[in-house]
């Protein structure tokens, strides 16, 4: 076959598949990459064109031909491989540049050695590429749209420029946006791949936007919440035990605490444990009482207490319990000691139990009704009882009123 | 910028200690079987103290208005906290000094006198306020705008500058 016939038969099977639907990007990267070692079968690949895939092999080879100008004269054919040469030579150039080292993977790399011209076929030739990209990797061209660059600005074939320049002229500096992006690494600027960069940057912009959803504010938030829960539940199991404490302690005392010693006897081993765990309850009730008036703030605490709201009454209250409680100590380590009078280093030598017993008993009375009324005081008040009526309504607007609190407070 | 995760570790740290705090004033006294037991929670609990003070005044370098500069403002806002931590931690060391002192002995007598019993109790109050006043400073501090320019910064800033 001659050239010229070669070439005119190829431009014949070759224009049909300029228009061919988009190639799977699979099969295109693998042409682009083995572009070089395809030259030589090309004819077969053009002439045998009913595949699809060699449909996509023509259409990505005919660039050569279409070197060539369509409505050029087969005189002229022969000039063609001159001017392949020539584009060689320009390339091996600029393959010095690290911008065009890359240039290999990108698609545009491909328009570039098929060395499109400026005939009227270049349009087309340089659309068709477009097209392709744009419908087989849609995401990447997504990203790319982010860096702010448009596609079309892209410099998709530098060997646009007309053959007809001579080759010892300097390239004409084109100012335009490129499908690489300059990063500035140890000093030194590196091309890389615009949609690379941008895959990394989006995840890293993932993660920022996951950040808000879960702020400082709401950890301390749902911190304060949880310990309000427990708060709540140590006002009503502190009521709980200290009524049945006292209850204990005057039955075991017997009718007009008759029967003392038998209470020593009997709730010795009891005493210190309980002291232990009131301490614990009246501490945790005190702090979450605090809370609800906010008592750092002594102006308003004193206020509200001034004006009896319950909530300031009942911390009130849980911090005289709490004092009287602790006042008890000794007492409580005494009975928790106790050895019956004739023991040999006993505390309690006879006849002062009584003396020692009566106050400890009244202020245990004492301590169950403050903590009593103190609970009773904190659930008075509405909005503030979480356990009852646990309706969506109720709890949103309680947390709306806590959150709006909470800023207040704040500032 | 607080990171959430790192304040969440921070705040659970706190608690931790704060829980830790209120468990050995709780229940120290009944784990006397051996002078050592005690010993060795007071210690623990002196530690968690001093802890826990660290904790909270590296909270306080990490804040915005302190790298501003407006120190005065965030030691007058966290005053109480200050003061009533470091109250508390005198208080603790004299009351477990001497505790200890007395139990070492024989840990399972009646060592009480009026003066221990008083200790005891402004101790134990001290614990209860220390314990409200470091957990709503720690919440507190959560706040994001303790950690950027703001305009209630801006205000506080004129306020201090006058």
């Amino acid at each position: 076959m001659s050239p010229e016939w070669k070439s005119q038969l190829e431009e014949n099977h070759l224009r049909p598949p300029r228009a061919l639907p988009p190639v799977p990007s699979a099969a295109q990267d693998d042409i682009l990459l083995n572009r070089p070692k395809k030259k030589k079968p090309r004819p077969k690949h053009t002439l045998v064109s009913t595949s699809l895939d060699g449909l996509v092999q023509a259409a990505v080879h005919k660039p050569p031909k279409g070197s060539e100008p369509p409505t050029e004269e087969p005189i002229e054919h022969p000039e063609a491989p001159v001017q392949r040469r020539y584009k060689k030579k320009r390339q091996s150039l600029e393959l010095e540049t690290s911008f065009t080292q890359k240039k290999v993977s990108s698609p545009s790399s491909l328009q570039n050695e098929n060395g499109v011209d400026v005939e009227p076929t270049e349009e087309a030739v340089i659309q068709k590429p477009r097209k392709k990209t744009k419908k087989t990797r849609p995401s990447e061209l997504q990203y790319a749209n982010e860096l702010g660059v448009e596609d079309e600005d892209i410099i998709t074939d530098e060997q646009n420029s007309p053959e007809q320049q001579s080759v010892f002229t300097a390239p004409t500096g084109i100012s335009q946006p490129v499908g690489k992006v300059f990063v500035e690494k140890s000093r030194r600027f590196q091309a890389a791949d615009r949609s690379e960069l941008i895959k990394t940057t989006e995840n890293i912009d993932v993660s920022m936007d996951m950040k808000p959803s879960w702020t400082t504010r709401d950890v301390a938030l749902s911190v304060h919440r949880a310990f309000r829960m427990i708060g709540l539940f140590s006002h009503g199991f502190l009521a709980g035990c200290a009524v049945w404490n006292i209850v204990v302690i005057y039955v075991l005392a017997g009718d007009q605490l008759s029967n003392l010693s038998n209470l020593l006897q009997q709730y010795k081993t009891l005493a210190y444990p309980f002291q232990s765990l009131l301490y614990l309850l009246l501490a945790l009730s005190t702090i979450s009482a605090f809370d609800r008036i906010d008592f750092a703030k002594t102006s308003v605490a004193i206020r509200s207490f001034l004006a009896l709201d319950p909530t300031a009454l009942a911390s009130f209250l849980y911090f005289t319990a709490l004092t009287l409680s602790l006042s008890q100590q000794m007492t409580s380590d005494r009975i928790h000691l106790y050895t019956p009078s004739s023991a040999n280093g006993s505390l309690w030598a006879a006849g002062i139990e009584e003396q020692i017993l009566q106050p400890w008993i009244v202020v245990n009375l004492v301590v169950a009704i403050l903590v009593g009324l103190s609970w009773l005081f904190l659930s008075y008040r509405p909005g503030m009882d979480l356990s009852e009526g646990m309706k969506e309504k109720i709890v949103l607007k309680y947390h709306e009123i806590f959150y709006n609190d909470f800023i207040n407070l704040l500032l | 910028m607080l990171q959430t995760s790192n304040y969440s570790l921070v705040l659970s740290l706190q608690f931790l200690l704060l829980s830790y705090d209120l468990f050995v004033n709780s229940f120290s006294e009944l784990l006397r079987m051996a002078p050592v037991i005690q010993l060795v929670l007071f210690i623990i609990q002196d530690i968690a103290i001093l802890f826990n003070i660290i904790i909270i005044f590296l909270m306080f370098f990490n804040t915005f208005v302190f790298q501003a500069g407006l120190v005065n403002l965030l030691f007058h806002k966290f005053k109480g906290t200050i003061i009533l931590t470091a109250v508390y931690f005198a208080l603790s060391i004299s009351l477990h000094v001497w505790v200890m002192n007395l139990r070492w002995k024989t840990s399972n007598r009646f060592v009480w006198t009026d003066g221990l019993q008083t200790l005891f109790v402004f101790q134990r109050l001290a614990a209860v306020l220390y314990c409200y006043f470091y957990k709503r400073t720690a919440v507190r501090l959560g706040d994001p705008r303790f950690y950027q320019d703001s305009l209630w910064l801006r205000k506080e800033f004129l306020q201090v500058q006058r």
